[in-house]
């Protein structure tokens, strides 16, 4: 064991049944930890050719090395593996307690390869490592899971992952979870699991973390908690979570606002206020191990059973499916984690067989006999518990959005499709479907399109989005509100140097922002901590505060500049793992119907919108300063070596991707990437269909 | 008048950062396995209980009257009963009766251990988030303190049986 590190990765091939260990140091020098060494893991272990839901997949789980400790929300869990979603990198982080319990365990990350040949689970107690029968719990629920796993090791300590029954079923975007309402919900990681033939994983730790200097190393996590606490929007945080936050993204109408959404008058009595839902039938706080924050809503509705929320699962399978009954959205919820379900993934999907069907492009028929109407509770209901069994047309629905396009396009006649395929009405970039907040607003738009699992959440405009949402923000003063829109100009005038940095109706420093947001969660990621504290949720805390903890925890000194490029690498390495999938500058995008429209409903409608010109020039701006090649999107060879990724850039030099550096000699040093001349055809790999 | 260590159950949101700060404090390490402070999470259902156990400091305190090797002894200064490693022999007699479970075997020691109220400056008071324990004269507010943690802790499991 080393200060702040297990020190080792636990390497395990479910096929043959071989432990094995590796070292966490070859890689904490330059990965750090967390999703920094997993991508590192996946770049010498998947390709293009990995099958996402065949035994060659890898999927790793990743501590940091503050996990475990007094840093604020220090229990973060990274899984990474080929996601059978996108066919790219899969990427989801888990909060809960399981990431400090491997800690204690002695370890730092666990690697699965191969594939089981009946049910196990995984049981670690320090030293110990065990595959165990895990056939007497194959389709239990997560929340059962839990506990018989408890009682069968005799350990109510015990932490567990566990996939629910569509993981069993290999349903492509099925979660694995950790204790109550914590997921790693998104890219299928779960289907993975599934595939594998693993139940859980279960882990108990009495070794510790050690650090080198504890005095020190609690006071720089003091200081922390601290900035934590004093910031603005802790205590609304604190106290009520994001449930007003959400309600004002779907008042506002930049979130749930599809085509078919569109002079629609949904939910005109605020049946849907999930602060009021809070109110009535909240039973207590919670939230991650080590966190001050308390994110988490704990519910416990009469007749339904109690659960765990947070975050963007208040508008998805309400307002995004016209859906304003709240015990309905409260039961569906509880049964996405039961069965262990993206709850985002369902109600995208479930809301782009709305369209389909409002736009008269499918009927009944298509969908197993469900008429798949706005707002209608059975076909809701019908419709998960079907995809969830992966049975009839809910088979077709677990391989995905493009699958389902697939077999709707040769049932359907071209006409009714108005000459399209019904992909083209799926909200999703490259096969996963978009969380609620729709791309109409420039920042948006570039995050979902440059997004690196294929989403936005993660490298976000807080600035353009408070800009955006202050002004109707529920309970707030006039002042308030103006004082908050005020802010965030100036907090994005000062890092951008742009005058109209924050304004949403300019591509003014919207790259810049989002490359700076994707540096911030990119440290916390690594460091094993939740990215909610950095700014992403204006919590604020800064490669600094990580400094200093890392410095006094490790025993050397740790630069927050050294960190800050740790983390340019790992998104470098996760690139790179893409573009040898096929992913390149065409595939950043949004959907096409979503460009040029205005917000289509709430109290912004008509407003905003993004032409296709504005976010091809916002990826120019953002590739640029990424060091990515501006015709492709493929790392420059310069940029990797600089990153300290000489392998990794002769490897794509090799496949004839990025840029050699004698392509360079001689060439006018003010021409962009995009002018030089293409690489030959031959050289590249066939970009994914 | 010395003090102890209130748990207010209502407030407790399970973040266990009690714990590793305690052991931080304590040992140098984050392990909340040596944490002298615990706090008992249950998810059943969905629900989540989370309650803190720690020593109570007792007026009569059974582990230090049935301490065979006389390893415990109450502090002079802080009234906190203290364990002596050196003369610990590792029984588990004071596990064993304490009606809390406050003292426990240290893993890396094997010898028990239990709170000493951090020379009278608990660390975990300090760092609890979200106000859920409180260091508090042992008069009679300390008392009522007790008393209406007890009252949300049986409102709790009211709740909980409904």
């Amino acid at each position: 064991m080393t200060n702040l590190y297990g020190g080792k990765i636990l390497w395990i091939d479910l096929g043959s049944g071989e432990i094995s260990t590796r070292s966490t140091l070859d890689y904490a020098r330059d990965y750090i930890g967390g999703r920094g060494i997993n991508a590192r893991i996946m770049y010498d272990t998947i390709g293009p050719e990995t099958d996402p839901l065949g035994p060659e997949n890898v999927i790793a789980f990743g501590t940091g090395p503050l996990s475990g400790t007094a840093y604020p929300g220090c229990s973060r869990t990274d899984v990474m593996s080929k996601s059978p979603v996108t066919g790219l990198l899969g990427n989801a982080n888990v909060g809960g307690d399981w990431a400090a319990e491997l800690k204690y365990a002695g370890w730092d990350h666990v690697v699965l390869t191969g594939r089981s040949e009946h049910p196990v689970y995984l049981h670690i107690r320090n030293d110990h490592v065990e595959l165990r029968d895990a056939r007497e719990l194959w389709g239990k629920t997560t929340y059962e899971t839990r506990v018989l796993l408890q009682d069968e090791l005799d350990d109510p300590e015990a932490k567990i992952l566990s996939i629910g029954p569509a993981g069993e079923n290999q349903v492509s975007f099925a979660t694995i979870h950790s204790s109550v309402g914590n997921a790693a919900a998104r890219t299928g990681m779960g289907a993975v699991l599934g595939s594998k033939n693993v139940k859980a994983l279960a882990v108990r730790g009495t070794r510790g973390v050690s650090v080198a200097d504890p005095e020190a190393f609690l006071e720089a996590c003091k200081a922390a908690h601290d900035q934590v606490k004093g910031a603005d929007y802790y205590e609304e945080v604190h106290t009520i979570g994001v449930t007003n936050a959400e309600y004002a993204y779907v008042l506002s109408g930049i979130e749930a606002g599809g085509d078919g959404h569109e002079g629609l008058d949904f939910d005109p009595d605020g049946k849907t206020d999930y602060n009021a839902f809070w109110n009535k039938h909240g039973y207590k706080r919670t939230g991650c191990m080590g966190c001050p924050v308390h994110c988490m809503e704990n519910y416990n509705v009469p007749g339904i059973g109690a659960t765990v929320i947070s975050c963007e699962l208040y508008t998805q399978l309400t307002w995004e499916v016209q859906n304003d009954d709240m015990r309905l959205w409260y039961k569906l919820i509880r049964q996405c984690q039961e069965m262990g379900i993206d709850n985002t993934s369902m109600a995208l999907t479930i809301q782009w067989l709305m369209e389909l069907h409002g736009q008269g492009i499918i009927t009944a028929d298509d969908t197993d006999g469900i008429a798949m109407e706005w707002g209608s509770k059975e076909a809701i209901e019908a419709i998960m518990d079907r995809t969830i069994a992966n049975e009839g047309f809910g088979a077709v629905l677990a391989k995905g959005l493009k699958a389902t396009a697939e077999y709707f396009d040769e049932r359907i006649p071209e006409e009714r499709r108005n000459g399209r395929s019904t992909y083209w009405y799926a909200m999703q970039v490259n096969n996963n479907p978009m969380y609620g907040i729709n791309p109409r607003l420039t920042s948006m738009s570039l995050s979902y399109a440059i997004g690196r699992r294929s989403d936005c959440i993660q490298d976000l405009d807080m600035h353009q989005f408070d800009t955006v949402t202050a002004p109707i923000y529920p309970g707030w003063s006039q002042e308030d509100r103006d004082a908050a829109v005020e802010h965030e100009k100036e907090l994005a005038f000062e890092l951008t140097g742009k005058e109209n940095a924050a304004d949403p109706d300019t591509t003014e420093g919207k790259a810049d922002i989002v490359h700076d947001m994707g540096i911030h969660t990119g440290v916390s990621d690594m460091a094993g901590s939740c990215k909610w504290h950095t700014k992403w949720l204006f919590l604020y805390l800064m490669p600094e505060h990580y400094a200093n903890a890392l410095t006094a925890g490790l025993g050397r000194t740790v630069t927050p500049e050294e960190i800050e490029q740790a983390s340019l690498r790992i998104r470098n390495v996760e690139r790179a793992i893409e573009v040898k999938m096929g992913r390149r500058r065409e595939n950043d995008t949004i959907p096409e119907k979503e460009f040029s429209k205005p917000v289509s409903r709430g109290l912004m409608k008509g407003k905003y919108g993004v032409s296709r010109e504005q976010l091809e020039q916002m990826k120019d701006e953002y590739y640029t300063l990424r060091g990515w090649d501006l015709r492709t999107g493929v790392p420059l060879h310069q940029t990797l070596v600089e990153c300290g990724l000489q392998d990794i850039a002769d490897d794509l030099a090799e496949l004839g991707l990025g840029l050699e550096p004698f392509e360079l000699e001689g060439a006018d040093a003010s021409r962009t990437a995009s002018e030089k001349e293409p690489v030959p055809a031959g050289r590249r790999p066939e970009p994914r269909p | 008048m010395y003090s102890i260590i209130t748990v207010d159950v209502e407030r407790c949101t399970g973040c266990r950062t009690c714990e590793i700060v305690c052991s931080l404090k304590n040992y140098g390490e984050c392990n909340p396995s040596r944490a002298r402070i615990t706090v008992v999470r249950e998810e059943r259902d969905g629900l989540i209980s989370t309650i803190p156990v720690v020593c109570q400091q007792c007026v009569e305190p059974l582990c230090m009257e049935l301490c065979p090797a006389e390893a415990l002894s109450r502090d002079p200064e802080t009234n906190a009963v203290v364990v002596n490693e050196d003369k610990c022999i590792g029984c588990r007699t004071c596990v064993q009766v304490c009606p809390y479970g406050a003292p426990f075997v240290d893993p890396r020691t094997g010898v028990s251990q239990k709170c000493n109220l951090c020379d009278g400056d608990p660390t975990c008071v300090k760092w609890c988030p979200n106000d859920a324990l409180h260091f508090v004269p042992a008069d009679e507010e300390g008392l009522r303190r007790r008393r209406d943690g007890v009252r949300k802790y049986l409102e709790l499991l009211k709740t909980q049986s409904e």
